[in-house]
């Protein structure tokens, strides 16, 4: 008899979701589904609101990445006012949006990843977690919370707060940067670099141990999103769209993110809140592709700093071919060049001339009817539209969020993992474990992922006391 | 770790009487405390908080609570405790973080729980409902009575001295703070380290 396995919840992981392993007769893996079981509807109770809340309303989706869902706002803004902004103010958001990647990648790598990394998948669940890495290595638990409190402070320092600054206005930001708040982030920035430049080597002599779970943890073939900058560099503020493919073939390039609906679909499925954005060209669910640090390192040409360079060029070399870096178990790699970019980037805009200007605000009336602002989110390409009628009210909004993206290949992932690990007729938690560790890998926030798209097509099983389903109401 | 203390609210500002920890943390910010005493207002507690942890000697943590009646205040002595772990990653509840400062720095800061039984929990909601707002001089009363500085002290005068720990645990029940927070309940302290007051809705 075919059985069913769910693994509920997820752990270490930003939100409410559930996997679940639908096993043949024979034990092997039939199918695999990540659900995400929360409901959160921001596109449908932000209609009617006006635009300027726009920023403060969609930056409380998240507590964990709420700057990036304030600067894709404010940009869907800028783009309502038809204005752009004083150049110090981009600038100064450039830092804020760096500020939160570091801080993100470093909660990520050290507080949720590390547990399986550093004492391993197989071992005892009950001191898989934290307080193990606190025991096994101290000093890198220690890294973790500092390299934390850096991008925090930083965020702290422009906004005025940690979490929900609302600094950030349509038009620019509302305050100058005066000098010593310049000195102060400028000062926290040589030691955050040493201990980013230290964990990644202590993480790159660790990846050869991982051989087996590399060449399992989502590896199939997809395609990769990602903004560039105009000479196809690292970007994670502004710039265009950039699609390569599997084999590192640029699909789609310099796409303006007002055009993105051109490349960009959504699908909805009956087993998640969570929608399935693909590539429009190749339809669904073939037009596969994946989002975050994995795919823009793949993206970009160069990263544009010293040591960020260095790092990207042996990040390349992780995979055997000339193609791109295409297990999903790179990811961890991969956001630690992007923490060491994130510090040196920092720098260099924080010792510009202009950093200090007074002009960081254009002020305008909305101008356009509809607002599109695209950023990169620590997790992945941030899209906000919205749609506004005469006296600025919201009519419209679709937010593709980074882990929506990544919607179809983590399922593929967990089914990928799933056939290569779990023997259903000789079930081990550690098994099990790497199903969920898969899905880390993308470190999915789902607190950000689940919205409305229209009326969701939903499926309820009932079950009864032996998990048999005796009945199933269906909302096509 | 330094003879310094701080003292962190925290809770969502939209939703209702949750923000009491942050609003009385605003409170007691704006008061001419002595040097040495840190105050912090928070949406929720993070990891990197572990930081500011190890080098304190005490922390008042101030919070709504869901499982309090609304209106009492309440004050507990909070100790580490590792199994406290949130399945999500980005808030912790505050046992878990002193957890966090024992496991890595070999100690953890006296700590103790302020905490304010809700009314109101509404998603948008600006304002304490009348019964929160009327625990807010109890709760600050309360903090104050942790740190050894009861209602009697006179604050201003005192800037520029630094604040040194004293024992005031079994001071708290017979003086002046206490009295202050009886109308709305008890500021006399719990030893119970499971009672923490965390309100379920509180999310990010």
């Amino acid at each position: 008899m075919s059985r069913t396995i769910s693994i509920e919840p997820v752990t270490r992981i930003e939100g409410h979701a559930r996997i679940t392993l639908q096993l043949a007769d024979t034990g092997e893996v039939e199918d695999a589904k990540f659900h995400l079981t929360q409901f959160r509807g921001f596109e449908k109770f932000c209609e009617g609101r006006p635009y300027r809340e726009m920023p403060a309303l969609t930056a409380r989706t998240c507590g964990i990445c709420p700057v990036s869902h304030l600067l894709a706002s404010n940009k869907a803004c800028d783009d309502l006012l038809a204005v752009t902004i004083p150049p110090t103010a981009e600038k100064l958001r450039r830092v804020m949006n760096l500020a939160q990647l570091v801080q993100s990648h470093a909660l990520s790598f050290f507080h949720l990843s590390s547990p399986d990394l550093l004492l391993g998948w197989d071992s005892d669940p009950a001191t898989r977690n934290i307080f193990g890495v606190m025991r096994q290595d101290p000093e890198l638990a220690k890294s973790g919370i500092r390299l934390r409190q850096i991008g925090q402070s930083i965020i702290e320092t422009l906004g005025g707060k940690k979490i929900h600054p609302t600094w950030v206005v349509p038009g620019g930001v509302n305050e100058p940067l005066p000098e010593d708040k310049r000195d102060v982030m400028l000062a926290m920035l040589p030691e955050g670099l040493r201990i980013a430049k230290d964990t990644y080597a202590f993480f790159k002599n660790l990846v050869p141990k991982f051989k087996d779970e590399a060449s399992h943890f989502g590896t199939a073939p997809t395609m990769f999103l990602s903004l560039v900058t105009p000479k196809g560099n690292l970007e994670h503020y502004d710039g265009l769209l950039r699609i390569k493919d599997a084999q590192g073939r640029i699909v789609e390039d310099m796409v303006p993110p007002r055009d993105y609906r051109r490349i960009i679909g959504e699908a909805v499925e009956d087993f998640s809140y969570m929608k399935f954005p693909y590539y429009k060209p190749q339809g669904y669910p073939r037009g596969i592709y994946r989002v975050g640090p994995l795919a823009r390192l793949n993206n970009a040409e160069a990263c544009g700093t010293p040591f960020a360079d260095v790092a990207l060029a042996e990040f390349r070399t992780l995979q055997d071919d000339t193609g791109p870096v295409t297990s999903s178990f790179h990811y961890h790699y991969a956001r630690l060049v992007e923490i060491i970019y994130a510090l040196e980037a920092m720098q260099r805009l924080l010792k510009g001339e202009d950093i200090l200007d007074k002009r960081v605000r254009a002020r305008a009336r909305g101008n356009r009817y509809e607002g599109i602002g695209v950023a990169e989110a620590p997790r992945g390409t941030l899209m906000h539209h919205y749609k506004i009628d005469d006296e600025g009210l919201i009519d419209w909004v679709d937010l593709i969020i980074a882990t929506g993206h990544n919607n179809l290949a983590m399922n593929r992932s967990i089914k990928e993992v799933a056939d290569a690990y779990v023997e259903g007729n000789n079930l081990q938690e550690g098994m099990l474990n790497r199903v969920e560790a898969v899905i880390r890998c993308y470190d999915p926030c789902l607190s950000c992922a689940s919205h409305a798209f229209g009326q969701m097509p939903l499926a309820i099983e009932l079950k009864d006391a032996s998990g048999q389903v005796v009945d199933r109401l269906v909302r096509e | 770790m330094q003879q310094h203390a701080l003292i962190v609210g925290y809770g969502s500002p939209i939703r209702g009487d949750d923000a009491i920890g942050p609003l009385v943390a605003d409170r007691l910010a704006e008061m001419a405390l002595p040097h040495g005493i840190e105050v912090q207002a928070r949406h929720i507690l993070t990891a990197e908080l572990v930081d500011d942890l190890h080098r304190v000697s005490r922390v008042i943590f101030i919070d709504a609570a869901a499982d309090t009646p609304p209106g009492e205040v309440r004050c507990r002595r909070l100790q580490p405790d590792a199994t406290a772990m949130s399945t999500m990653a980005h808030f912790h509840d505050p046992r878990e973080l002193l957890a966090w400062c024992e496991a890595l720095y070999g100690e953890a800061p006296e700590a103790w729980l302020v905490s304010a039984g809700g009314a109101e929990w509404g998603y948008t909601s600006y304002e304490l409902s009348d019964t929160a707002r009327a625990a807010v001089e109890p709760m600050i009363a309360c903090v104050l009575s942790r740190l050894g500085l009861g209602p009697g002290a006179e604050l201003g005068p005192e800037l520029g001295r630094n604040w040194a720990p004293e024992d005031t645990a079994g001071a708290a029940a017979g003086n002046n703070a206490a009295s202050l927070a009886r109308p709305h309940g008890s500021c006399n302290p719990s030893d119970n380290p499971r009672d923490s007051g965390r309100p379920d809705a509180d999310t990010g």
